[in-house]
């Protein structure tokens, strides 16, 4: 079953010489895959990035997700989506600094409206899943980026998503602690059969993954 | 509800001395808000205090000095004030004149077998004392019967009473005999004025001391059913013609007699005092946008600030609404809690001045009462909504892509 299917999809930046990024991309991702999308910078790999994550729209053609069709959606309804359907690893962790850790995987449930009590339980068994059971009240700040990266994991995957899309999840990190992320990506794929998109430009990490999806001036190239 | 609170005060405490000193400014505005509408509350009600002890429902009219020629008269004639007069005005301004009074003044010496009092007298009828606002706090008032049959009594204030009686009690002061001007009056009834030591006869037993005189000090004439300040004004000037005609004095000449119109001195006061709150609200107010502006100027330099944080929960799932009601609580819980504080600081100076002006005249009272804190409350929460509502706008034009931009 697909998870992911993008049909002949195209962007164009509009400007004085607009830009066409996406030359029609057409790509599909089962349920259970682990994937990396490769490319140079500029080849438009974080424009593919923002449409997969709901983040922005396409110009033309046909992103389905999990069985559903995205395409010209109200903020709310794409904010709903992307609470429920996608969770997100940055490059930069993106947590909140004067939030702890706990109130960091809880903030997705949270605009689910999910009560306070809930919300923390579920929370904590996600930390404790990663092995951060202990840092709960840490705030960012005191954490490694190790640390810091397992807790944006544990968020991502606290709205029990239909995909995990990380943007360089190991940019930030040496490459230990990139080794160690890398593999709780893979037991999350194995164990879970979760369906993981990783964009990348380090080789090492595209390696890792089932499948190597390289992008290049706008098209995908393999 | 809990968790939105929560959320504020991680965000408000996240950022301690910015939110201390926009909150200062907003502090600051609506504490002198309350201290202006506090002080001229006291003004309000110390003006309202004197003019009860006045009455506003009449207009007094004194003997004066000509000054201008008029049918054959030269200027500087004393015009003097005849107890016919009194009849005249009643029947020539009928509709606006609902009685006329006099009032015949004289001293007095006032003995007793224990002590003795030199004072004014005055003689009056019996509307005069409710007009002044005097309250007859034991005994009776003057009555008609008195005035008929010229008796000898007596009104006397309470202090004096206690000069003259040593050692009795108020009550028992009450039909005992005083000598006034070596003739024997009975004490009817006490007054405890707020000034003056006054002492009151009848209008015809002074008539009879003053040794039958026509004249009259003081005419006080008790408007009837008018309502308007123009009504007010062309009484007075009724009032003034007819006098005009009897003294032959020029009916422009403000001069030849002192007209003291009570009724529209109070419609003046009434719209100085509603001027006067108008003005309050609108400096407090003024005050209070200065802070607003402060809140406003943080919330979006916070919002500015957290452009990256928005990012981040607009992608992992808040909703433009969210965000839009996240800053908006922020500001109005900055602008109501410094608010109350402000009011809370207020309150506690306004209660200090009403100590401090206890015994002055000026002030009285100068607090301010719960419907006040009503309408603050509402300005605070509407003051809030505003400093917020344009850094909120600019919250909602962060798109959720921000989030993958790097600091």
């Amino acid at each position: 079953m697909e998870m992911i299917k993008l049909r002949d999809i195209n962007k164009t930046y509009p400007g004085a010489v607009p830009l066409h990024v996406l030359k029609g991309i057409n790509l599909d991702i089962a349920k259970g895959e682990l994937v990396s999308i490769m490319g140079a910078s500029g080849s438009g790999k974080s424009t593919l990035l923002n449409i997969l994550g709901i983040l922005d729209n396409y110009d033309t053609g046909e992103y389905i997700l999990n069985g559903q069709l995205i395409r010209n959606l109200s903020e709310n309804r794409a904010a709903e989506l992307r609470n429920r359907l996608i969770g997100f690893v940055f490059q930069s962790f993106n947590l909140i600094s004067y939030k702890n850790a706990i109130e960091n995987v809880a903030l997705p449930l949270f605009y689910q409206g999910v009560s306070r009590k809930k919300r923390n339980l579920l929370a904590m068994e996600q930390l404790d899943r990663m092995g951060l059971a202990d840092r709960a009240h840490h705030l960012p700040g005191e954490l490694s980026g190790g640390q810091k990266q397992r807790v944006a994991i544990a968020r991502s995957l606290i709205t029990n998503p239909s995909v995990i899309l990380a943007d360089e999840p190991t940019g930030a990190l040496d490459s230990r602690t990139s080794a160690d992320v890398m593999e709780i990506f893979r037991q999350l794929n194995v164990d879970a059969g979760m369906t993981i998109v990783i964009v990348t430009h380090d080789p090492k990490v595209g390696e890792q993954t089932n499948r190597i999806i390289r992008i290049s001036d706008g098209l995908i190239v393999n | 509800m809990f968790d939105l609170i929560s959320e504020i005060g991680q965000t408000l405490s996240n950022n301690k001395l910015r939110t201390a000193l926009t909150g200062f400014a907003v502090a600051w505005g609506i504490f002198m808000l309350i201290v202006l509408l506090g002080m001229s509350r006291g003004v309000v009600n110390s003006f309202n205090d004197s003019r009860m002890s006045q009455g506003s429902n009449s207009i007094s009219v004194w003997g004066g000095l000509t000054s201008m020629p008029y049918n054959g008269y030269k200027d500087g004639r004393y015009i003097g004030l005849k107890q016919d007069d009194m009849g005249v005005i009643k029947s020539k301004n009928r509709s606006d004149v609902a009685n006329v009074i006099g009032n015949l003044s004289g001293s007095a010496n006032i003995t007793t077998p224990h002590d003795y009092i030199t004072t004014g007298y005055n003689g009056v009828f019996p509307s005069e004392l409710p007009s002044r606002g005097d309250k007859i706090t034991v005994g009776r008032n003057i009555n008609d019967a008195d005035i008929n049959q010229s008796r000898k009594v007596v009104i006397l204030t309470e202090k004096n009473a206690a000069i003259l009686f040593p050692n009795t009690k108020p009550e028992d002061v009450i039909g005992k005999r005083v000598s006034l001007n070596d003739l024997s009056f009975v004490v009817i009834g006490l007054i405890n004025p707020e000034f003056g030591q006054a002492t009151y006869i009848p209008f015809s037993t002074a008539r009879m001391l003053a040794s039958n005189s026509d004249t009259v000090d003081e005419l006080k004439i008790e408007v009837g059913d008018i309502s308007t300040m123009e009504e007010g004004e062309q009484m007075e000037q009724g009032v003034r013609n007819t006098l005009s005609e009897i003294h032959n004095f020029s009916p422009d000449d403000k001069k030849a007699v002192w007209i003291w119109n009570r009724f529209t001195q109070h419609m003046t006061m009434d719209r100085a005092l509603s001027i006067l709150d108008i003005v309050v609200w609108l400096i407090g107010i003024f005050t209070m946008l200065s802070g607003i502006i402060g809140v406003s100027n943080i919330m979006f330099v916070s919002v500015k600030e957290r452009t990256h944080e928005i990012g981040i929960r607009r992608a992992i799932g808040a909703k433009p609404r969210n965000i839009l009601v996240q800053i908006l609580t922020e500001s109005i819980a900055i602008t109501t809690l410094f608010g109350y504080i402000g009011v809370f600081l207020g309150i506690l100076v306004t209660q200090g001045l009403a100590f401090a002006f206890k015994d002055t005249d000026f002030i009285k009272d100068p607090t301010v009462d719960i419907s006040i804190a009503i309408k603050v409350t509402f300005v605070l929460v509407v003051a809030g909504c505003l400093a917020g509502l344009f850094p909120a706008l600019k919250a909602l034009k962060v798109k959720p892509v921000e989030a993958l931009r790097d600091e």
